[in-house]
């Protein structure tokens, strides 16, 4: 799941309801695209909250190419 | 990455954003930038219809971090990597005039290109401040959002400059980012290039 990784450190640094909400299908080279990441910082006496999005993969990335190829 | 590489990243990127400073998005990038690049990100028409041509001009993010979630009027922000401040200045108009916004940037000629853009919107509720993600210049819990746009990927300590963010969020807090992910492997002849960052 690309992405995965920084979605991973948003977990770490202690994030809840941390998501990789959607690919945007915006694509600023061959290899890379656009990606929204969420999360939320704990109330006091919050527990954290595991959703779905954590574990399962986020939609597939969009095929279009929005831009020319290159770097980012 | 090498102390060397580190600086040459570092050195790589200022000069990449000193050229925006001084000429605009136009030219430094390879995907839409501007109106243009609002449009495609999906940002709202009155947005693209209340702001000055010249502001809009010098937008160059990646996607909308505002679709993730409301600004709600008297919310602090922080806008991580602001650039010319396009993004923190629709905070501003989000949040009104019971709310502030913080636009920080590494770069010092986009701060003043910032400041000139704040200046023509004449949103007194945005400030813009010089100064590194992974040492945020705020007390903890100061904010209710942290949005940022294309900045994590030219970041090179990312678990820092997320625990920062982490810091500097009152509890609720919503971070909502925008930015680039791998979704292919680079050609070896590419990979590992220190020109990647700030091509």
């Amino acid at each position: 799941m690309p992405g995965k990784d920084f979605l991973a450190l948003i977990l770490q640094v202690g994030f809840h309801r941390a998501a990789l909400r959607r690919y945007t299908g915006f694509k600023s080279s061959p290899y890379t695209e656009g990606a929204l990441f969420y999360g939320e910082k704990l109330m006091a006496g919050q527990t954290r909250e595991t959703i779905d999005s954590q574990a399962e993969p986020a939609p597939a990335p969009l095929e279009e190419t929005a831009c020319a190829p290159g770097g980012t | 990455m090498t102390d060397p590489e580190i600086r040459q990243v570092r050195e790589g990127i200022q000069g990449k954003y000193d050229r925006v400073a001084a000429a605009g998005p136009v030219g430094s990038f390879i995907y839409p930038t501007g109106k243009a690049g609002m449009e495609l990100q999906g940002y709202p028409p009155e947005v693209l219809r209340d702001f000055p041509p010249e502001v809009l001009a010098d937008f160059c993010g990646v996607g909308h971090p505002f679709s993730l979630g409301p600004l709600n009027p008297g919310d602090a922000v922080l806008d991580l990597g602001c650039g010319a401040g396009v993004d923190s200045l629709v905070a501003g108009r989000l949040v009104g005039p019971g709310g502030r916004v913080a636009g920080l940037d590494v770069t010092p000629a986009m701060i003043r290109r910032a400041r000139a853009n704040q200046a023509r919107l004449g949103l007194a509720n945005v400030t813009f401040q010089v100064g590194k993600a992974e040492a945020l210049p705020f007390p903890d819990h100061d904010f209710d959002v942290v949005v940022s746009n294309g900045v994590f990927n030219l970041t090179l300590d990312k678990k820092k400059a997320l625990r920062e963010a982490h810091r500097v969020l009152k509890p609720g807090g919503r971070l909502m980012l925008a930015d680039m992910v791998l979704v292919a492997a680079l050609p070896p002849d590419q990979a590992g290039k220190v020109e990647n960052w700030f091509q």
